[in-house]
């Protein structure tokens, strides 16, 4: 900027802009970001980088091994698995597949868990304690439980997995909120806003809320990591995501009847779920640390 | 105190009773007969049978079937396994033990190694051994369950043939249940290869009990570091360096209690994820245990199995949940409810 | 003083460490050895049997958990050389119009003892009646129990063959039939013909417990049934007082492991000393580790995709040639069998004297499939089913997979394919009722006569006893059959085996797809284990060195 200031003027970073300063001195949470930027691209455009289509079975490339092995071929970078099919294509589609999924079930978790948080917290007496109690009745349940009991009542299923994940993810989201909505009650500017005569919605809405951005981000790159680890649990499980489906985990279940003489059908898709976690691990936690240093400070 | 005693007690028994309606409504929601999930009798093999209270209720409305439906819980009759014909109460007798036994191995080896690696990591805070173990736990609980035990298979049961990679106990040993414990049990045969026995079920154990342990270990060592970290920053440390002691005396008088309070609810916290694991890898190792069955249950859509099993959970969780809650309740006045895990 | 103490709690540190430090150590020493104990056989098998007899299932874990361990049979194959052998029959007589066959039994061969049934008397000729008249006669007490269908026996209608099954006396039985039978011999040396306790039969009917004469059973052969557990272990301890002079061991274990990477996976590390099944992807594995041993041989059976032929346009057999026209048999084989198999032409095998190697196949041609298909009025994505069984067998190691890449290949003629595959019970019940469109599935040979292939897999009468997966019936094709079964002369036969190979070409029913060899595979210290080509496995006389 060329323009200089006259006046000796103090600059505060808002909130936001601080909790980034702190998060991009930490290099190795931003090669973490780097890589969930990376994982988000493939989710968006994978049909443009996978170089084959992830379900056509090459019958005369069987089990290629991937293009560093001695045997392996250029035209598969990641070789084949055992009906001919081009496994990089089927890791970036599966990629897209628990990423993408996941997401979406994160937002959606979030939004409905918000939405009761807030009630849960704003609200009084029965009301309140009836939903406290359930939710810590169902907090208390494996998320793997949960889902076991909702695919045996719908059946097992990519759609009907998705269903249970979200349904265990949303309880997590309300007990923040409904902590944050109580902590926050209790503060002032709240008060201000009551004297103002604002009503519950209001206070909810144009006083909490906008506080609750950075809290949020975090609980979802934790619930991201929980999503992608039941996806593709599930999928392994022979309960999610069914077989020629290219989930992760559906994808390291039909790996294993050829683990010994393949291993790289086995090694490359955990591979990929296991830099993905990483890589949520590292935002999440260097978003963590960045929010803990700004409120020291 | 007996207040809040009573307090608690309430709370088990309102959840147990919900617990025990969602399981009876299961029934109902499972596809096929409801009469059929609950007693895992099809209907023509009902019809032959005698003395059955909840055939009599059959035809009942649904209060007075659930009237039954408890009266057989707490008799013992579960029902029976669509799949196996066996009776469920002593199919789940035989399972969940299992299960308990492979947590808490689990569990204790976490402790054993993430508590001291915890406070090491702290007190060495922004220090080269932190952000090692740090790093490392990242990697550690990042690690998806699944592959981490597929790999262990394959590397050191596969390639090296250290350990055995499926079950409890080589069927070639015949030992009697008595507890359930695997390890208890050889210990109460009178079989004569006793000790064998033990060595085999000890290496049975090492695999799957470490791949728990490595995502457990991770989450205490984090949880462990966090805590310590603000207690050491908290205001009554500096008055005791201020009194004179020596970091030393600082840290044994004031700094391992205290830290070690927060810790256990979180803990508690981590057990769902913990038998979430385990039912994993139990699927994985074909270890003999609760979710390994229900698993097989979903396959083979044994919907009374189903049931049983997830009531025998939850209500395992539930009381394992409530009571360390409760024990941190009394000795600990300042807490009034279990806060989360903050990593 | 303090730093004394401090010097004293660092020793107790360093000496505690030390000993834990020499505790782990020996600990691991112990932990990594295995050792395996001489005393005992872990089979590896790949599912859990219906039940512990052989005359209500065909499906070959049933037979492996049963037949071959638990009983015997009035006479035996030689698995070398396929000859009808004496077992608990001595020596037997035909008499010339080939319609009496006279057994001589052996004598003092003792049956299992429980500790819920202690035998009086050895075995003689009346468990041989109520062996046979238990499938035979409709009004036998004992015909309905555990369900009442006797897939083998039934689908060969030996039921109606049979005339009397008498006692001559405590030693001696015959069997009359209404028309001579060439094959009426090697049907009883099959897997299937056990023979059971008629002691302990009475004794179930006094207690009131029959049906547990399939599940608690008792037999005379080397291995008595100790007990069960769903889907983990079968576990046998050895029948002491076994009539044959052969090598047991005290117990025998079948660990019942229905993925075969993980079967693969437990032989590697010793926690199996013989595996069911090995996988064709694996059969590299097993011959590179210098402690397996692979044993091969090729197999009798036939790996097929059936038609329903009774749904339309299943009816069609020129639908059923375009489809068939549809996929290439080859890749299949290379994919699904890893060359372990040879592409089928007959439903017999070529090691069968009744195979024809010039009967006209159907060669890979997508476009005429698709051109005789359009002619033939199937729309444009038309819609079927094909059904995967869910179990691996020699004939077919992988249908799941092998469905996947029909599904591929027909969509190139423009038909959609749904697989659909239950659990293997289910699969097979719903089979029987004819709910499927095609189903991928096979036949291992009970016997080496081709009558085994033949008549089980497409007779009429095979629809009703559930073995007949084409649902096809043919008056043409019975009579053919049927009368290749009046003569003895194997030249004479094979002019009508040859007939009924034509007729199947023109009509295909099903679409053979191939013959795969049959595999066993199992540690070196294991000896004595042999592939038993007529069936089912056999640890009598199997030691572990």
């Amino acid at each position: 900027m060329p323009q200089s200031s006259l006046y000796q003027e103090e600059h505060h970073p808002s909130p936001l802009q601080y909790t980034w300063l702190e998060f991009k001195n930490n290099h190795i949470a931003v090669a973490g970001l780097f890589c969930f930027v990376f994982f988000l691209t493939i989710t968006i455009f994978c049909p443009l980088l996978a170089p084959f289509d992830p379900n056509v079975q090459q019958i005369g490339d069987l089990l290629i091994p991937p293009a560093w092995d001695p045997n392996g071929g250029i035209s598969h970078l990641f070789g084949t698995d055992a009906l001919g099919r081009d496994l990089l294509s089927r890791i970036i589609y599966g990629c897209r597949m628990t990423f993408g999924i996941s997401l979406l079930l994160v937002l959606v978790a979030m939004l409905l868990g918000v939405g009761l948080g807030g009630v849960a917290g704003m609200s009084r007496g029965f009301r309140s304690s009836f939903l406290n109690h359930t939710l810590d009745s169902i907090q208390a349940i494996p998320t793997l439980l949960i889902a076991i009991i909702i695919i045996a009542i719908l059946g097992p299923g990519l759609v009907n997995s998705m269903w249970a994940i979200a349904l265990a993810l949303i309880p997590q989201f309300v007990h923040q909120t409904r902590d944050f909505v109580r902590h926050e009650l209790s503060k002032e500017y709240i008060m201000a806003a009551k004297l103002d005569g604002a009503s519950n919605t209001h206070i909810f809405f144009h006083s909490i809320l906008p506080n609750m951005g950075e809290m949020l981000v975090v609980q979802a790159t934790l619930a991201l990591s929980v999503s992608i680890l039941d996806i593709s649990a599930l999928g392994f499980l022979k309960l999610g995501a069914q077989a020629p489906s290219s989930e992760l985990g559906a994808m390291l279940l039909e790996g294993i009847e050829v683990a010994y003489i393949a291993p790289w059908i086995i090694a490359l898709p955990g591979g990929a779920l296991f830099l993905m976690m990483i890589s949520i691990n590292l935002v999440g936690d260097g978003l963590r640390s960045a929010l803990r240093n700004r409120l020291l400070h | 105190m007996v207040n809040v005693l009573l307090r608690y007690l309430n709370l088990v028994v309102v959840t147990l009773f919900i617990l025990s309606l969602l399981s009876f409504l299961l029934a109902y929601l499972f596809p096929g007969q409801a009469v059929e999930n609950l007693t895992g009798l099809r209907l023509d093999e009902l019809s032959t049978l005698q003395n059955n209270q909840l055939k009599y209720a059959i035809d009942d409305n649904v209060f007075v079937q659930y009237w039954y439906y408890m009266g057989e819980l707490f008799a013992g009759n579960w029902g029976v396994s669509f799949s196996s014909g066996l009776p469920l109460y002593e199919d789940i007798g035989h399972y969940l033990p299992a299960s308990i036994e492979l947590s808490a191995y689990a569990l204790f080896l976490s402790f054993f190694i993430g508590l001291p690696l915890g406070f090491l990591a702290a007190l060495q805070h922004h220090k080269l051994t932190d952000y090692g173990l740090l790093s490392v736990s990242l990697l550690g609980y990042s690690i998806p369950v699944f592959w981490l035990a597929l790999i262990m298979i394959l590397g050191f049961s596969l390639q090296l043939g250290w350990f055995p990679l499926s079950g409890r106990l080589s069927l070639i040993f015949e030992i009697p249940s008595i507890t359930g414990f695997i390890l208890v049990d050889i210990l109460l045969s009178d079989s004569i290869d006793k000790q064998s026995a033990l060595i085999d079920a000890l290496r049975h154990l090492i695999l799957p009990t470490l791949s728990i342990a490595i995502v457990t270990t991770t989450l205490i060592l984090r949880i462990t570091r966090r805590s310590v970290i603000e207690t050491l920053n908290s205001e009554f440390i500096l008055a005791a360096y201020a009194r004179g002691l020596t970091p030393r005396q600082v840290l044994m008088r004031h700094g391992v209690r205290n830290a070690l309070i927060p810790i256990w609810p979180l803990l508690a916290m981590q057990f769902p994820t913990l038998l979430t694991n385990a039912m994993i890898v139990e699927s994985i190792f074909s270890w003999p245990g609760i979710g390994n069955w229900l698993i097989q249950a979903i396959y083979q859509q044994d919907y009374p199995a189903i049931r049983a099993g997830m009531l025998a959970v939850s209500v395992l969780v539930v009381i394992f949940t409530m009571s360390i809650d409760l024990t941190i309740r009394l000795t600990d006045p300042r807490r009034r409810r279990v806060g989360r895990a903050a990593i | 003083m303090n730093i004394i103490k401090k010097h004293n709690k660092n020793a107790r540190f360093k000496t505690i460490s030390i000993v834990l430090a020499s505790i782990l150590l020996c600990a691991c020493d112990v932990l990594l050895q295995s050792e395996t104990d001489p005393n005992g056989i872990v089979y590896c098998s790949e599912g859990s049997p219906a039940s512990f007899n052989p005359q209500l299932d065909t499906s070959g874990t049933t037979v492996d958990a049963s037949s071959h361990q638990i009983y015997d049979r009035l006479i035996d194959f030689d698995p070398v050389t396929g000859d009808v052998v004496p077992a608990l029959a001595t020596s037997w007589l035909v008499s010339n119009d080939g319609k009496t066959y006279t057994f001589q039994l052996r004598q003092q061969v003792p049956f299992h003892q429980t500790e819920t049934f202690k035998p009086s008397r050895f075995f003689n000729a009346d468990d041989v009646l109520f062996s046979i008249d238990r499938w035979r006669l409709i009004n036998h007490p004992y015909h309905d129990i555990s369900g009442g269908r006797y897939p083998y026996t039934d689908s060969l209608n030996l039921g109606s063959l049979i005339t009397k099954v008498e006692r001559i006396n405590g030693y001696r039985v015959e069997i009359t039939l209404n028309k001579p039978e060439s094959s009426f011999l090697a049907n009883l040396a099959t897997d299937f013909a056990v023979i059971l306790s008629a002691e302990y039969a009475d004794k179930l009917i006094s207690r009131n417990q029959k049906e547990l004469i399939d599940y608690q059973p008792i037999g005379t052969g080397p291995y008595q049934l100790a007990n069960f557990r769903q889907d983990r272990y079968i576990r046998y301890t050895k029948h002491p007082k076994y009539w044959r002079q052969i090598e047991l061991t005290d117990k025998l274990i079948f660990d019942i492991t229905s993925s075969s990477s993980l079967r693969l996976a437990k032989l590697l590390t010793g926690e199996c000393d013989a595996i069911a099944l090995p996988a064709h992807s694996e059969l590299e594995v097993i011959r590179q580790q210098d402690d397996l041993v692979l044993d091969e041989k090729p197999g009798l059976n036939i790996g097929f995709w059936a038609f329903n032929t009774s749904k339309p346009p299943f009816n069609n057999p020129e639908v059923r040639r375009a489809l068939g026209m549809a996929i290439d048999k080859n890749a299949l084989i290379e994919a699904i069998y890893f060359n372990s198999a040879i592409a089928a032409k007959n439903i017999v095998p070529p090691t069968s004297w009744a195979f024809q190697a010039d009967v006209r196949s159907l060669s890979y041609n997508p476009i005429a499939a698709k051109n005789l298909l359009r002619e033939q009025g199937v729309p444009e994505d038309f819609s079927m089913t094909v059904w995967a069984m869910p179990v691996q067998r020699a004939y077919n190691p992988n249908a799941m997979k092998m469905a996947e890449l029909i599904k591929a290949y027909l969509l190139e003629v423009g038909i959609q394919v749904n697989i659909i595959s239950y659990e293997w019970s289910t699969f097979r019940e719903r089979l029987t009722e004819g709910l499927h469109d095609s189903v991928l599935i096979g036949w291992s040979a009970d016997n080496g006569d081709p009558d085994n292939f033949y008549r089980p897999l497409l007779s009429c009468a095979a629809i009703e006893s559930g073995t007949n997966r084409a649902m096809w019936c043919s008056e043409e094709y019975d009579l053919l059959i049927n009368k290749a079964l009046q003569y003895t002369d194997i030249g004479e036969r094979t002019y009508f085996y040859g007939k009924a190979n034509e007729l199947l070409a023109e009509q295909l029913p099903l679409i053979p797809i191939a013959h795969a060899s049959r595999y066993q595979a199992h540690r070196k210290e294991l000896d004595g284990l042999v592939i038993n080509p007529y069936g089912g496995v056999r640890f009598g006389g199997v030691k572990k060195l």
